[in-house]
């Protein structure tokens, strides 16, 4: 545990983009999410930790409606972005998606160009003029992505050709190109090597300062480095939530402190 | 909003816009969303219509098929007239006559009257005189009783009476039929001495010519199909079962394996009409089969459904776990008691499923069989189990082929009666195929 | 039928030779089973097999080569003075089988005496008057060479059965009788008798090589006769298909193009009815229906597979056809359409049928698009046909292609419904109201009837089909490859 380096950060701004409230999940007759209370503060990057199948990425889904592709899933409870419920019969979780972005735990590259790749979002959404438009935003989400360098030269090369860690920061980018508030990301790096999973890393914190970033995880470790507040499930239930430094060091649930020290998981 | 998008430089996020209201790009995006997936409820409803008017087509037209007009009089024949007419030079026209007297008696009874003649008679009934004479010389103890005498009716009555044949459709001069027969029609059937019923016939019967189409049955081309798919039966299930138990479990990976393969899915995808000319250059022209014979037919469609067979019994033994395969080797089976004792019982079903939906699908192919000379025109049954084989026959399909390209509208509803009936075949082959495929899967 | 008969005795005497041979294994080891190498069984297979397999490869290569052998020895006998202008070797060599099976059937039939059949010194006129009354189909009068060679078949027929027959019994006892000696406790029957068992496997799995060898040979030889009579030049560029009905070639014209262009013409109505509706069909059943939906809807459509082409012809012929008539024909409607039977009656019949074709091979080629592709499209906030019209159906492209060709293949090679709805006259027209034929259409016409096999007129038809085959040969094999590869990429 001694490569696990905590480090305090101030948390820049406490203002709460996302508010859940007794949010209930259900699988067909499986109860996966329990009466979840969570506020996720803007420009920050909140980390959802917890064993396997406890409901993290579940919950994940929920906050962009990705469940409704689901058929046998149901939501209960209310989950407020910027004060509005997103459930309500009102919203069009198209829209929401827009301003809520998502990244998969595998890359998912369209089996197009890479330039086509970024450029699907702004594109469906109509956030370019022109051409000469499209061609800065997909250059500025590339570039937000580290991975402009890489690829400026081969635009149109497909995406599906670029090594894994080049693919979830193509993924990343595409994500940010369609301007998003929110970045969901479920287990970004489950599927890199540790190279690409620090170039990813140090994404993710350059990208706190524009956006609010809730990421999945399976490393604690992870988790300690890139987050500013860690939230701990447990067989569907939010068990503590908190500023990460807290959790890591002084637990207040047993359950916690059995997790984050390997006794359970 | 663009300079927005290009000002990345730590700008902060665009003011937010409410979730709540519609702007009017989405506006039109869900418009599009709602468009395109009425294509696609467009799509299957199309594909349901044409579902339906098929069935609905095969249906109106093809149960008058199944049905038959005849007229039945009780009747009283003495000794006495038996007798006289045995003794009479023509005899059949002093049976017709008889018959008239009984048909006018009862319809006098029955309080119509009407004129007729003994060649309305004949057009209408057809030779009532012979069909009385046999049945009192078959039935001489019925003589001097009174009997319920049927007898059927024209196809030209049978049609006036479905509706399918009106005043307006009789063409002038025709000698089959007059016009003041459609009154006498109508007579009998106001006196309820006409009537519908079921058309045994048509079941049972042979093929006609074109002086009798309502007499024409389906019967001798059941046989026919019958003795075809036994041939395929006897030779594609045992060669599609071996050959796909050596191309599942035995066959090496090489060059001679791989050209099997290729060949096998080329061949299920190669037109039936191919298979006619193969089976018209080896079985007839080279082999000197005999033409038009069900073995013959049989041959063909078994190399036509081979490739069926095989892919769907390859597919079942690859379902059987390699641990079932392992179990046995373990034990010290040999490779091929592991096979035939384990793994080919428990592909059973799914083998039997696809060798079923491979017989349906033969059942209803034509075109090979038009070429090897399977359309003649066949009058009779085979006479005994080998001719079932060796003699000339047609087949269901073939059969309905024969028909619709006769001009006689009588024939044309055969053809489509000739489908219920194949249809009827092919649905109970694939529910059996459904009901092995849901008692029998398993799922590994 | 003697050859059941004979097969019959071949099956009894490899019957005698398991029993025995199980029994003298057991025999061996003093009727101790565990003292044998094998089960008990398989002493006795090892016998069956011996005797069985020789036995049936005799019968088998016998009856292959008796044809080839008796017809070249009897075509010796006919000298060359007898073959009449216009006629050939090969007619007159089926004239003599007709006649050879005339004699036997009308000798068994008990018409005709046995001697006087065999009766060299037979009188031609008599024999023919005699076959007539027996009901036999001969040529109006057999000519006295013609008889002779067929009393000389027939009895060569007859006494190569025989000989056929002693050879296969012969061939199964001493098989037999060698497995049984073989049957000893230390004699491995189990590995021998596998080793059979796996080449008769093998044998099974040549029967899908012999078979497309039995086609291309089939093809290519007839095609080759056909080339000799007519010009190949003519074939493939006369704009004009007009076979003459009096058999000798000469005024024929077999030009292929317009049959092309039919076909061709027939196939694309087909594919443009089929291929929206099948695909639109495919991408509702796999993206929006409810399972429920699904579970009604793609069995239903699935009937439409099932139902056999002649099925479809009639349904062309009496319903599409006299439907199209009543909106574009002369009398009552726009007056484009002449007759019931044109390519869109064959068109729409043919399009109708490769619905359930199209929409089952999308589907299949829809779902192996990973979830994943669709989870990235939905995360960026795109709707439901955004994501399967600018990403799933793009990456499906070269699946729904292949399917599409092999739809396009099934078209071409589709043959009862353009038989009945597609008319019989070959013509170079963009009219789509218009009759139109096929090949495959004239495949049938040309090979069904009376016509013999050496004339022109008939010949062409395996030229056609070498043509048929080659084209959905092509297409199958390119289809293939394209949805294989395809697969593969997201296996």
């Amino acid at each position: 545990m001694n490569d696990m380096r905590i480090v305090e950060r101030d948390v820049e701004s406490s203002e709460t983009k996302i508010a859940a409230r007794k949010v209930q999940v259900y699988y067909g007759d499986n109860h996966a999410i329990k009466d979840v209370d969570v506020d996720i503060a803007d420009k920050t990057v909140t980390a959802f930790i917890g064993p396997s199948g406890c409901g993290k990425s579940t919950f994940l889904r929920c906050l962009n409606r990705m469940n409704d592709t689901i058929d046998i899933c149901r939501v209960e409870g209310d989950i407020l972005i910027d004060g509005e419920d997103i459930y309500d019969k009102r919203i069009d979780p198209v829209q929401l998606r827009a301003k809520v972005g998502m990244v998969f735990q595998k890359p998912n590259p369209f089996p197009k160009s890479i330039y086509d790749n970024v450029a699907y979002g702004p594109k469906i959404h109509g956030l370019a003029r022109n051409k000469a438009d499209l061609d800065q935003i997909v250059e500025n989400a590339l570039r937000r992505g580290a991975i402009w360098d890489e690829v400026k030269d081969r635009l149109d090369a497909p995406g599906t050709g670029l090594s894994g860690g080049q693919q979830q920061r193509l993924c990343i980018a595409r994500a940010v190109a369609t301007e998003p508030e929110v970045l969901l990301m479920d287990e970004p790096c489950s599927a890199l090597d540790p190279i690409a999973t620090a170039q990813v890393e140090e994404l993710i914190d350059e990208l706190k300062q524009n956006y609010s970033v809730v990421i999945v995880t399976h490393s604690m470790q992870q988790a300690a480095r890139v987050s500013q507040k860690t939230a701990f499930f447990h067989l569907g239930n939010l068990v503590e939530y908190g500023e990460t430094g807290q959790i890591f060091t002084n637990p207040v649930d047993p359950r916690t402190e059995s997790y984050i020290t390997g006794r359970i998981g | 909003m663009s300079d927005a998008a290009m000002d990345t430089s730590g700008a902060a996020p665009q003011p937010t816009k409410s979730l709540m209201t519609e702007d009017a790009r989405t506006k039109k995006r869900n418009a599009s969303e709602r468009r395109f997936r009425y294509y696609g409820i467009a799509a299957i409803g199309t594909g349901l219509f044409f579902l339906i008017a098929l069935l609905t087509a095969i249906l109106t037209a093809g149960i008058p098929a199944f049905r038959q007009a005849v007229v039945e009089i009780p009747f009283t024949m003495t000794q006495e007239q038996y007798d006289e007419a045995e003794a009479a030079m023509l005899k059949t026209g002093i049976y017709t006559g008889y018959f008239i007297d009984g048909l006018s008696a009862e319809m006098k009874e029955r309080g119509v009257d009407i004129e007729f003649d003994k060649a309305a008679v004949d057009r209408l009934l057809g030779k009532v005189g012979g069909q009385l004479r046999a049945y009192y010389r078959d039935n001489e103890d019925q003589l001097g009783q009174p009997i319920g005498f049927e007898v059927a009716a024209s196809s030209r009555v049978d049609r006036y009476l479905k509706g399918t044949f009106t005043r307006g459709d009789l063409v002038e001069g025709n000698r089959f039929f007059m016009p003041e027969d459609f009154d006498l029609i109508d007579a009998m059937r106001d006196a309820g001495i006409v009537k519908q019923v079921f058309n045994w016939t048509f079941i049972t019967g042979v093929d006609t010519g074109v002086d009798n189409p309502g007499g024409a049955g389906i019967g001798a081309s059941v046989l026919g199909s019958f003795f075809m798919m036994l041939v395929v039966l006897v030779l594609a299930l045992p060669i599609g079962v071996a050959a796909s138990i050596y191309l599942e479990e035995f066959a090496p990976k090489n060059r001679f394996t791989d050209l099997i393969e290729v060949n096998i899915s080329n061949l299920a995808a190669v037109p039936s009409i191919v298979f006619g000319i193969l089976g018209l250059a080896v079985f007839i022209q080279f082999a000197h089969l005999p033409q038009s014979a069900p073995l013959v037919g049989g041959l063909v469609l078994t190399l036509m459904t081979l490739p069926t067979i095989i892919i769907s019994t390859r597919a079942s033994l690859k379902a059987v776990p390699p641990s079932i395969r392992d179990a046995a080797l373990g034990v010290g089976a040999s490779k091929m008691q592991a096979v035939f004792h384990h793994v080919l019982p428990l592909a059973a079903p799914g083998i039997l499923t696809g060798t079923i939906i491979g017989l349906a699908q033969a059942l209803g192919e034509t075109a090979p069989l038009l070429l090897i000379g399977m359309v003649g025109f066949v009058a009779r049954y085979p006479e005994a189990l080998i001719d079932g084989f060796l003699e000339p026959n047609s087949a269901v399909p073939a059969q309905i082929y024969n028909w619709a390209a006769r001009s006689d509208a009588v024939f044309t509803e055969k053809a489509w009666g000739g489908i219920i009936i194949l249809l009827l075949f092919l649905i109970t082959m694939n529910t059996i195929a459904v009901i092995l495929r849901r008692r029998f899967e398993r799922r590994w | 039928m003697p050859i059941l008969w004979l097969l019959l005795i071949v099956l009894a005497i490899s019957a005698v030779g398991y029993v025995v041979g199980r029994r003298r294994a057991l025999a061996s080891v003093g009727h101790d089973g565990r003292a044998l190498h094998s089960l008990p069984v398989y002493y006795g297979a090892n016998a069956f097999l011996k005797a069985i397999v020789p036995a049936a490869g005799v019968v088998l290569v016998w009856l292959l080569a008796q044809p080839l052998f008796v017809d070249n020895r009897v075509s010796q006998m006919i000298p060359d003075s007898e073959i009449r202008e216009g006629s050939s070797r090969g007619l007159l060599m089926s004239e003599v089988r007709r006649t050879a099976d005339g004699i036997g059937n009308a000798v068994r039939a008990g018409v005709l005496d046995d001697d006087l059949a065999r009766d060299p010194g037979a009188n031609a006129e008599d024999m023919t008057a005699t076959l007539k009354e027996a009901g036999q189909v001969v040529t109006s009068n057999i000519t006295q060479p013609v008889l002779n060679a067929a009393q000389a078949y027939r009895s060569m027929i007859e006494r190569s059965n025989v000989l056929m027959t002693i050879a296969a019994i012969a061939v199964a006892i001493a098989g037999g009788a060698w497995g049984v000696m073989q049957s000893s406790g230390t004699f491995r029957a189990r590995n021998v008798v596998e080793q059979g068992v796996l080449a008769l496997l093998i044998a099974a799995a040549s029967v899908a090589i012999l078979t497309t060898i039995g086609i291309v040979l089939s093809l290519v030889f007839n095609t080759v006769e056909f080339f000799r009579l007519y010009p190949a030049s003519d074939f493939f560029t006369l704009l004009e298909w007009a076979p003459s009905f009096s058999g000798r070639g000469g005024a024929s014209s077999l030009g292929i193009i317009p049959l092309l262009w039919g076909t061709f013409y027939i196939s694309l109505v087909a594919l443009l009815v089929a291929v929206p509706v099948g695909l639109f069909a495919a991408i509702y059943l796999s993206e929006y229906a409810t399972p429920r939906v699904r579970g009604i809807a793609k069995p239903l459509l699935e009937i439409l597979a099932g139902i056999p082409t002649i099925v479809y012809g009639l349904f062309a012929l009496l319903t599409i056809g006299p439907l199209l008539l009543s909106v574009f024909g002369d009398s009552t409607g726009l007056g484009w359409m002449q007759g019931q039977r044109a390519v869109l009656t064959a068109g729409i019949a043919m399009g109708i049928m490769l619905i359930p074709f199209v929409s089952s091979l999308s589907d299949d080629i829809i779902n192996a698009v990973p979830q994943a592709m669709r989870d990235g499209s939905y995360g960026l906030g795109a709707t439901k046909s955004e994501t399967i019209k600018q990403v799933v159906l793009p990456a499906a492209l070269p699946g729904i292609v292949g399917a599409i060709l092999l739809a396009a293949s099934r078209a071409i090679g589709e043959t009862m419904i353009v038989v009945l709805g597609a008319g019989a006259a070959a013509r170079l027209s963009l009219n789509p109201f218009e009759a139109m034929t096929t090949v495959t259409a004239k495949i049938v016409s040309q090979l069904t009837g009376d016509s013999d096999f050496a004339s022109p007129e008939a010949l062409v038809a395996f030229a056609l089909g070498m043509t048929l085959f080659l084209m959905t040969l092509c297409l199958n094999v390119f289809a293939l490859y394209i949805v294989r590869k395809y697969r593969e990429q997201y296996d």
